[in-house]
């Protein structure tokens, strides 16, 4: 290598060029990963009114919880509120389609599931919705882990991941972790 | 080739006081936050700590989160700016008057500001997290801070402005360009938090709005919080290209793509802001996708520092004698605080820098979201890549504003060791207990709960990084401190800025100013952050319940 | 060719030819080192990265 300002420009032009197809290569890992394997972050956009939730007809706290509905989906309804959620603990079965949909009423939440790519916002005035497929079996933690007040550290749910032969739905379609069927 | 203006050797530097004073102000905060958050993780350990409740934690969270992320970073940056403006430009500061006015603004919201924490009505963290809301007097401490450093951004531009006028076709000194670089960065960066602040979080505080539109105070705050940490890192990347080659012994490989890198940040640091927001209903996957894609542009500039600041390295290394390919990393003056630092600082910058590249993935962010990851994540990058080049700064400074030299170099090298090990120590489990789902904010752990319960070693081992790390704080204080008293006089009035291997005559425009770059970012934030924020008053969503508290 | 400059300052320069000869001699084999330091950077970086993204985060399942 020479001395000469060309010679330096033209190096770092060359390791721009290096580090543009490194980047190229994360940014196609992440378009697959979003179009082929469907793994895309929660944006779904739904309005709710916070202040009457309990009014709605969804999230009326007898249509909390797990529901097969009537058209087989199978829907986890869960509210977020300081410091808890109801209800705190759902079933799901595993190995096939399921969606949470969760809400608050005060302010904002958030929720993981450890081991999944279960990860989102819970927002007052918005209904967020995950869409996934359980493949491990067991109870999973399910904790608020956005700031929400003095008692976010109490805040957590149980999620109850059964094989999809012990999961029986009552005649009106719901499961809960009382009576998993 | 024009002549070299004559030095400011002999007298003292003016601006001496006022740099010190910012400087001092930024380190007991430091100091003092530090000491928090040790408390912090002995709290959230299994091992019991003393006065643990939650309302004690989440006041301590808060005034350690405000005093790292807004008064030990605005302090610092302000005095560092002004010690850059008089030794790179050899000419006094346009307004001494005024930069002492914009420190003792900065003092009394700082005050405002921790005192409203420690009464325990402003216990809403870094995040202010709308609808929480504290007491009015804590976002107008947070306002004021940010009005004294809008002086700060004034006098930079109006410093330079004056240099190019009395210096006409000339490139602007690197070290100084860069910090104007940052301060037009910043009046972009705050925009967003004011906004948030001023039209919907002090109303509400104040009781004149009962109601708050938390996707759009989110979306306002989300511009803000990226670039912010741009605003932080810039002195540690200025240190990298125009102090580390010259400690180095050698040359700046190239002056030009130094400014090029700086500009780079400007543009990409503010488009990129919804990637805090990945888990968030209020944005569609499209505009999220947009960003993502501006936050990996912003990758670039550091990807392109690697190199450069290796390449100086280099320079330097086979100048005194290293040979072979990797020869020269030996022949390094290690011994030089300010090269350690920056090697340091480069092995974190690999794993924080990595952290980051997986928090901008997309999808791959839900694995991660809001845990111990995303702590980890920043408290490495920051706290270690541009904290522990802070300290370089101080150390590589304070023999020009004390006028004494240090006596010994091995005090300085022990804490800077220490800083890092620390924070390897600290932040590696916290990767590693992210993912297996341990989250955010928790005053304290259930540990009989099993998965819970396998945590806990791993949470003490950060505890004993954060340990280290609070010993390292204080022996920081303790080497620049004895340089008031002891240390070896005669130290000259200003530190050497580097040389680069070809030093400019004269530079683009583009390189040289700011104007095509203030344009583009215009653009880029009508394109990432239009409809993002238009869309809340074009379609409003319900708004939340504003909950106050104490 | 822009003439390189001479350093001002004391500390380490030796001012002048001396300083220039090394310089030059040094930008002989600069910045060979730097890439493959820089490659071998970037690259564990990458293998981390898809380290991650196909034991954990691929395995971790489709959302939406």
């Amino acid at each position: 290598m020479a001395l000469s300002e060309e010679a330096v420009l033209k190096s770092e032009l060359r390791w721009a060029a290096i580090v543009a197809v490194i980047v190229g290569i994360i940014l196609i890992a992440i378009l697959y990963a979003a179009i082929a394997m469907h793994v895309n972050p929660p944006s779904n956009a739904e309005y709710i009114d916070p202040k009457t939730l309990h009014l709605s007809a969804e999230f009326t706290e007898s249509n909390l919880g797990t529901r097969v509905d009537p058209d087989g989906q199978v829907v986890a309804r869960v509210i977020a509120t300081q410091f808890e959620f109801v209800p705190n603990c759902f079933v799901l079965p595993a190995d096939r389609d399921v969606t949470i949909r969760l809400t608050s009423p005060d302010v904002i939440h958030g929720i993981l599931v450890t081991g999944t790519n279960v990860n989102t916002m819970i927002m007052p005035g918005w209904v967020s919705q995950v869409h996934t497929v359980f493949h491990k079996t067991g109870d999973l933690l399910m904790p608020c882990h956005e700031f929400c007040g003095l008692g976010h550290s109490q805040m957590m749910a149980t999620v109850r991941v059964v094989p999809p032969q012990d999961f029986h739905p009552g005649p009106d379609g719901r499961v809960s972790c009382d009576n998993r069927g | 080739m024009a002549a070299r203006p004559r030095r400011r050797d002999a007298a003292a530097l003016e601006t001496g006081r006022l740099v010190m004073a910012h400087i001092w102000v930024a380190i007991a905060v430091f100091a003092l936050a530090c000491l928090l958050g040790v408390w912090q993780m002995w709290a959230r350990s299994p091992l019991n700590a003393p006065y643990h409740t939650a309302a004690n934690y989440f006041r301590s969270v808060t005034l350690h989160g405000v005093s790292m992320g807004y008064v030990l970073t605005t302090f610092f940056i302000m005095g560092f700016g002004y010690y850059v403006a008089e030794t790179s430009l050899r000419r006094p500061l346009p307004s001494l008057a005024l930069a002492w006015g914009s420190f003792w603004l900065g003092i009394v919201g700082t005050l405002m500001a921790a005192l409203s924490v420690v009464s325990g009505n402003a216990s809403v963290l870094f995040t202010f997290y709308p609808p929480l809301t504290a007491t009015p007097w804590f976002y107008i401490g947070l306002v004021l801070v940010v009005v004294a450093s809008w002086i700060w951004c004034l006098i930079m531009i109006f410093a330079m402005r004056t240099w190019k006028a009395e210096n006409p076709g000339e490139p602007v000194p690197l070290a100084m360009f860069a910090t104007v670089a940052n301060a037009v960065m910043w009046l972009w960066t705050t925009v967003g938090v004011a906004a948030e602040l001023l039209f919907q979080v002090i109303p509400a505080a104040f009781g004149w709005t009962q109601t708050v539109d938390v996707g759009l105070s989110r979306t306002l705050f989300s511009w803000t919080l990226h670039a912010i940490v741009y605003f932080w890192l810039f002195p540690s990347y200025i240190a990298f290209y125009t102090m580390f080659p010259r400690a180095a012994g050698g040359r700046l490989y190239s002056d030009t793509m130094g400014r090029l890198a700086f500009v780079l940040f400007i543009i990409y640091s503010l488009p990129v802001g919804l990637h805090h927001l990945f888990m968030d209903p209020e944005h569609s996957n499209g505009f999220k996708f947009l960003q993502m894609f501006l936050t990996a542009l912003v990758s670039v500039p550091t990807f392109l520092t690697i190199f450069t600041i290796t390449a100086s390295a280099e320079v330097a290394g086979r100048m005194r004698g290293g040979k072979g390919l990797f020869g020269w990393i030996g022949a390094l003056p290690w011994e030089r605080p300010m090269v350690l630092a920056t090697g340091l600082a480069f092995f974190m910058l690999f794993w924080g820098g990595g952290g980051g590249l997986i928090n901008m993935s997309y999808g791959m962010n839900a694995m991660i979201h809001n845990t111990s990851w995303v702590t980890a994540h920043f408290h490495l990058i920051f706290g270690g890549t541009v904290v522990i080049m802070y300290q370089a700064i101080c150390y590589s400074i304070w023999p020009s504003i004390t006028r004494r030299d240090f006596a010994s170099l091995k005090p300085l090298r022990l804490q800077l060791w220490l800083w890092f090990i620390g924070m390897m120590v600290m932040t590696l489990p916290w990767h590693w207990l992210g993912l297996q789902g341990q989250w955010r904010r928790v005053a304290a752990f259930d540990y009989s709960n099993p998965l819970i319960h396998s945590w806990g070693p791993w949470v003490i081992v950060s505890l004993v990084g954060g340990i280290i790390l609070a010993l390292s704080a204080l022996l920081f204080i303790y080497n620049l401190a004895m340089l008031h008293r002891r240390g070896v006089a005669g130290a000259p009035a200003s530190i050497e800025y580097a040389q680069a291997v070809h030093p400019p005559e004269r530079v683009p425009s583009s390189l040289n100013g700011f104007g095509l770059w203030n344009i583009i970012v215009a653009v880029l934030m009508l394109l990432a952050y239009g409809w993002p924020i238009a869309q809340f008053f074009v379609s409003p969503p319900p708004q939340a319940v504003v909950h106050r508290l104490g | 060719m822009a003439e390189p400059s001479y350093p001002a300052g004391p500390h380490d320069y030796s001012s002048g030819k001396a300083e220039l000869e090394q310089l030059e001699a040094a930008m002989d084999e600069t910045p060979r080192g730097a890439i493959v330091v820089s490659l071998i950077a970037v690259g564990l970086l990458m293998i981390g990265w898809l380290g991650l993204y196909f034991l954990v985060f691929i395995p971790r399942g489709s959302v939406g």
